[in-house]
């Protein structure tokens, strides 16, 4: 960058004779390609900045809203958020050398088992995130699952009045009653596509664990490859919804319920859904810690902005103060809600740490077969 | 390789009449001229530096990366499930875009080349309008016109009886008609500067000679055009390995290409090392791809050695 600088100067200052501007030039440029290294590490830590990597859609527009905005205001500390993270992203952070570009990333259950594992993370500074209001359940050494949400049957309601619409897996799979396509999310550990076929093909919610894969995708088979598209990202399936593409889907309930704010027609049951959540972790990487946590410390224990997150995408929060500031029709949609309680499953995350990439190979290789 | 193939070549070029301007300076002795284009050579150092820094920098870490516990990446990604399937796919699938776009392609570049200047100009303007328009954009419209309540599907239910959707997005028809779409402007070009190359002459001299119109285009210029249509069939070969974006959209699971196994490593088993190992792979085999079509004669009449 002072090179750049340099040259530019002079060339504004003196003649240069030509030999000289093309050693220069040669210079520059190789300051110039130095340049992205150079900018995230001095430039971010002066600005007093934090990178959050979150899922996109509608997550990155309430985070924004509820979270980020309130927080730049009160702390100076701006937050940038991306879109897309994964474990994938994380592992990028530290293999690539140097700091980290994404200080905080979302990850699944899965995911953050793997994570830990494999050194990934930080451990949780809980001298800045006060986890006294935390529900101990959610608060881990590296991460704090922040947002339980429920994998969901969909349907169009404008094609399948709600009264005419499936209550079970099975229902979801009968091709007689529901003629063509369902969209179902592809991703094993991110979706529970493999939980549901098992609850189609008969298999109790307390008795799915461990998954039998193979049964599964028998079941998968029976419902038949053709009538199924796969979407690979979360707001996929409410665009086929609501564009006609298909009459079925499965979803995330957060993001149906945005939708239909929105004006979309597009029903859910909570019966029989997959209960899953995030975590929200710190790269150790990252040279912005205090920052981040400090961010975190607002996400997790600011009771008036958890509760406002909850009311837009009805995924419950670890605040334990959230309750009693929410009204009991929106408490009973809860992933957390007593009533629920044995009509859902939780996602088995160690389960699925333990077999992923087994499992994700298998189920690629019965997605290939023709 | 190609770029810096490209690179080579241009440098050549460029040496050429650069030597030649300084020659009427008579004043000058000859070793002058000669440090005048080592100097100018000087100018290639930022894209040299460039092209060092965003490709072979990238390619070394890359094949860091792959040599992590020695060839176990390499083993492990040669004896995986997935593998057979995926090469099996992609020669496919390329293979037939390629046939598909070479046909077009010819057609394509006949017409250009026998076609008057006004219509020349309108179907330069047909091929090179998707030529700049982006990938995404040419995939997501083949989406909405493909789909099961696609404009196609509504327009056969409109004119047919039949009310059951025609499966036209998701599957190996849908990935085909995309890279098509995408590779066709790589099959017309080669083809047409190679008929441009081809002397005029030459049809009425076998004319005059009486071979039939038939005869003229059969024996005397389709195996002038032959060049163009190897280095075509090379080119748009080689770009249809390396599809990525055009079968996740358009195509199904079934359809997954070498690239998309890349991804998979990469992203779902979060694996870089097999990811690098296999990308590795990739680039050897087609570098000899790539070596092959720089030795294509790239001129028919003159050109073909």
């Amino acid at each position: 960058m002072e090179n750049n600088n340099g040259l530019a100067s002079r060339l504004a200052s003196e003649r240069i004779n030509r030999r000289d501007f093309i050693r220069r030039s040669a210079a520059a440029t190789l300051a110039v390609s130095a340049l992205p290294a150079l900018t995230t590490r001095r430039a971010f830590a002066a600005a007093k900045e934090v990178n959050f990597a979150t899922y996109g859609g509608m997550i990155n527009e309430n985070t924004r809203k509820v979270f980020a905005e309130p927080f730049e205001k009160e702390t100076g500390i701006k937050v940038n958020l991306g879109v897309n993270s994964s474990l994938a992203l994380a592992k990028l952070q530290v293999a690539s050398g140097g700091s980290a570009q994404w200080d905080i990333v979302n990850l699944t259950g899965a995911e953050y088992e793997v994570a830990v594992k494999e050194n990934l993370l930080a451990p949780y500074d809980y001298k800045i995130v006060d986890p006294t209001h935390i529900a101990p359940e959610y608060r881990k050494p590296y991460g704090v699952k922040y947002s339980l949400f429920l994998f969901v049957m969909a349907w169009d309601r404008r094609k399948i009045p709600d009264d005419k619409a499936p209550r079970s897996w099975a229902e979801f799979w009968d091709t007689k009653r529901y003629p063509g396509k369902r969209s179902i999310y592809a991703n094993v550990s991110d979706g529970d596509v493999l939980e549901i076929a098992l609850l189609a093909d008969g298999v109790p919610v307390d008795k799915l664990y461990p998954l039998d894969v193979e049964r599964a995708l028998k079941s998968l088979d029976r419902l038949g490859k053709r009538n199924i598209i796969w979407h690979t990202t979360n707001q996929e399936p409410i665009q086929q919804l609501i564009s006609g593409e298909v009459a079925l889907a499965t979803a995330f309930n957060g993001r149906i319920v945005v939708a239909d704010r929105g004006g979309a027609q597009i029903g859910y049951t909570p019966d029989y859904a997959g209960v899953s959540g995030n975590y929200l972790t710190v790269v150790r990487t990252s040279e912005h810690k205090h920052e981040a946590f400090e961010f975190l410390n607002y996400v997790l224990t600011n009771t008036k902005a958890d509760v406002e997150y909850i009311k837009l995408t009805n995924y419950a929060m670890p605040n334990t103060q959230c309750l009693q500031y929410l009204p009991k029709s929106l408490v009973d949609t809860l992933p957390t809600s007593p009533t629920l309680k044995d009509k859902v499953f939780l996602k088995n995350d160690a389960w699925w740490a333990a077999n992923l990439e087994k499992t994700t190979v298998r189920f690629k290789e019965w997605q290939m077969t023709p | 390789m190609a770029k810096l193939g490209f690179l080579c070549d241009r440098s050549g070029d460029d040496a050429g009449p650069a030597a030649k301007r300084t020659a009427p300076d008579a004043s000058r002795p000859p070793l002058a001229g000669r440090r005048v284009l080592r100097s100018r050579l000087w100018l290639l150092l930022p894209i040299g530096i460039v092209y060092g820094a965003l490709a072979v920098v990238p390619l070394v870490l890359i094949v860091r990366f792959s040599l992590v516990g020695g060839l176990t990446q390499y083993r492990e990604v040669l004896s995986s499930p997935l593998l057979a399937h995926i090469v099996e796919n992609t020669v496919v699938i390329s293979i037939t875009t390629t046939v598909i776009a070479v046909l077009l392609g010819y057609l394509l570049a006949a017409a250009l080349w026998r076609s008057g200047p006004r219509m020349r100009v309108l179907l330069l303007i047909l091929v090179l309008l998707p030529f700049w328009t982006g990938v995404l954009v040419k995939n997501f419209a083949w989406a909405a016109l493909l789909q099961d309540n696609g404009a196609i599907n509504e327009l056969l239910r409109i004119i047919g009886p039949s009310h059951e959707a025609l499966p036209l997005l998701h599957n190996r028809l849908a990935v085909i008609i995309g890279m098509v779409h995408y590779v066709l402007p790589y099959a017309v070009f080669p083809i047409y500067t190679v008929m441009l190359s081809i002397d005029d002459r030459l049809e009425r001299a076998a004319k005059s000679l009486g071979a039939s119109a038939f005869s003229v285009a059969w024996l005397v210029i389709m195996p002038l055009t032959l060049p163009g249509v190897y280095a075509a069939g090379l080119l748009v070969f080689i770009i249809s390995t390396g599809f990525f974006i055009t079968p996740v959209i358009l195509g199904g699971p079934s359809d997954m290409m070498v690239a998309n196994l890349v991804d998979f490593y990469a992203h779902q088993l979060v694996d870089f090392n097999r990811a690098a190992a296999l990308a590795v792979l990739i680039v050897m085999v087609i570098s000899v791809l790539v070596f092959a079509y720089q030795r294509t004669p790239k001129e028919g009449q003159y050109g073909a050695v």
